[in-house]
């Protein structure tokens, strides 16, 4: 459990010595409330739960939990959701940048904390939707559509323009 | 399904969240939209890209070490407390507290451990996997042998592994135009017993080994690529498929997504 731990903490704190500090204090936040713990319910999406709370009372979790609400907000004005913002008509497959894994990266540093941590858990921990809502304390409809936000920002993100196949600058 | 996927049930299907019904329709649709499932493929190839990227960082050298430090450190602060205090029922209380952060520390000390421990013979384990997979379905393309069990009728296939396979799996009906079921071997992956089901896909020759689930040991990856040939797995049911082919990669989604519904009903 711990290179999965550590590697979320490490993206969203996004700095070795922070990430090793919140770690640290989930795992000693982990022991103390390990009473709490049910056996037989889900220890990974408790342990992620604990390691995700007390990231968003850190110095940099406190900017993201702004974002959030902001995009809570923007959820509730409708219309976030990205139907037809992905061009069907055109294999985007061959366009997209997907065997760079710096590009992958450097399009995943991109995203906000909460874009971040929902595809991470999907993607990376391959959490089901329920568990990501368990971890995050969200609804599911919030998880599905984070999820889909954050996989149109790294399709952008990876897009290839003309000519940068060929090497030119545009 | 005549509309295009829309991007929720997109998403839902890649990330295997749709139910049984739900999924065969979104297969059936896939099966006659060129614009579909290019888009569903483009999108399995994001998650999959993602899945690697993120996987990014390493445990530092010495953090585990460290980490139990301060899990003895606690577990002594704890002891201390306890002394101090006086009231013989709050000390059972903590003690049994104490008891609990203990289970806590050896739990994550050994989890810890078997987790690393687990992933890495996991990774062996996988790619022996592939590789036996990889010879068997190559020996069906270069063997003259007509399958052991040779049939496009799932209602014969089916019923010809009883009482050689301690397990039983169900077989999809309504596959694309141009996907057929040719029949089947009964086969042996890693000493156990399996059915490898043989399947066309146009020209494409697609080999789909079924087992039964074995204790929590870890299966084969997502899905792996060898020498031409797309590798992908499933679990479903108690049990474990792994298919594999040199078709497109999409169509091979499809065949694969459609044995995978049906199974545990």
């Amino acid at each position: 459990m711990l290179p999965a731990l550590y590697n979320l903490a490490r993206w969203l704190a996004r700095d070795p010595a922070d990430a090793e500090d919140l770690v640290q204090e989930t795992f000693l936040k982990a022991l103390r409330g390990f009473a709490g713990f049910e056996p037989g319910t889900n220890f990974k999406a408790w342990i992620f739960r604990i390691l995700r709370n007390t990231y968003l009372t850190s110095r940099t979790g406190l900017a993201a939990r702004r974002t959030v609400a902001l995009e809570d907000e923007l959820e509730l004005d409708g219309g976030v959701y990205p139907e037809g913002a992905i061009e069907r008509q055109t294999p985007e497959v061959n366009l997209m940048r997907l065997s760079d894994q710096a590009a992958v990266e450097a399009a995943l540093e991109q995203l906000s904390a909460p874009l971040l941590e929902v595809i991470l858990l999907c993607d990376v921990e391959e959490m089901k939707y329920r568990e990501i809502a368990t971890v995050l304390e969200i609804p599911i409809g919030t998880v599905m559509s984070r999820i889909a936000r954050a996989r149109l920002a790294l399709r952008t993100a990876l897009q290839e323009r003309p000519g940068e196949r060929r090497g030119v600058r545009v | 399904m005549s509309e295009h996927l829309g991007g929720a049930t997109l998403n839902l299907f890649v990330d295997g969240e749709l139910g049984q019904e739900e999924a065969l329709a979104v297969n059936a649709h896939l099966a006659e939209c060129a614009a579909c499932t290019s888009l569903t493929l483009s999108q399995m190839m994001l998650r999959q890209a993602t899945a690697k990227a993120g996987r990014r960082y390493a445990v530092p050298a010495g953090l585990k070490e460290r980490l139990h430090a301060r899990g003895a450190e606690e577990l002594a602060g704890g002891v201390t407390l306890r002394k101090e205090a006086e009231a013989s029922t709050q000390r059972s209380l903590r003690w049994s507290g104490l008891g609990w952060v203990a289970a806590a520390v050896l739990l994550l000390a050994v989890g810890t451990t078997m987790f690393v421990e687990r992933r890495a013979a996991g990774r062996a384990e996988s790619a022996a996997l592939v590789t036996e997979v990889f010879d068997q379905h190559v020996a069906v393309l270069a063997g003259s042998l007509p399958p052991q069990v040779v049939s496009t009728d799932r209602h014969t296939v089916k019923p010809w592994f009883q009482g050689k396979i301690p397990f039983s799996f169900n077989l999809p009906e309504g596959l694309a135009e141009d996907t057929a079921l040719d029949g089947a071997n009964l086969t042996y992956l890693h000493d156990q017993p399996v059915a490898q089901l043989l399947y066309h896909v146009g020209r494409h020759r697609v080999s789909v080994f079924l087992r039964e689930r074995v204790g929590d040991g870890a299966g084969l990856e997502t899905s792996a690529d060898r020498a031409g040939y797309h590798v992908m797995s499933f679990e479903r049911g108690g049990l474990e498929g792994v298919a594999i082919s040199d078709v497109e990669p999409a169509r091979l989604v499809g065949l694969v997504k459609a044995i995978e519904a049906v199974q545990g009903r």
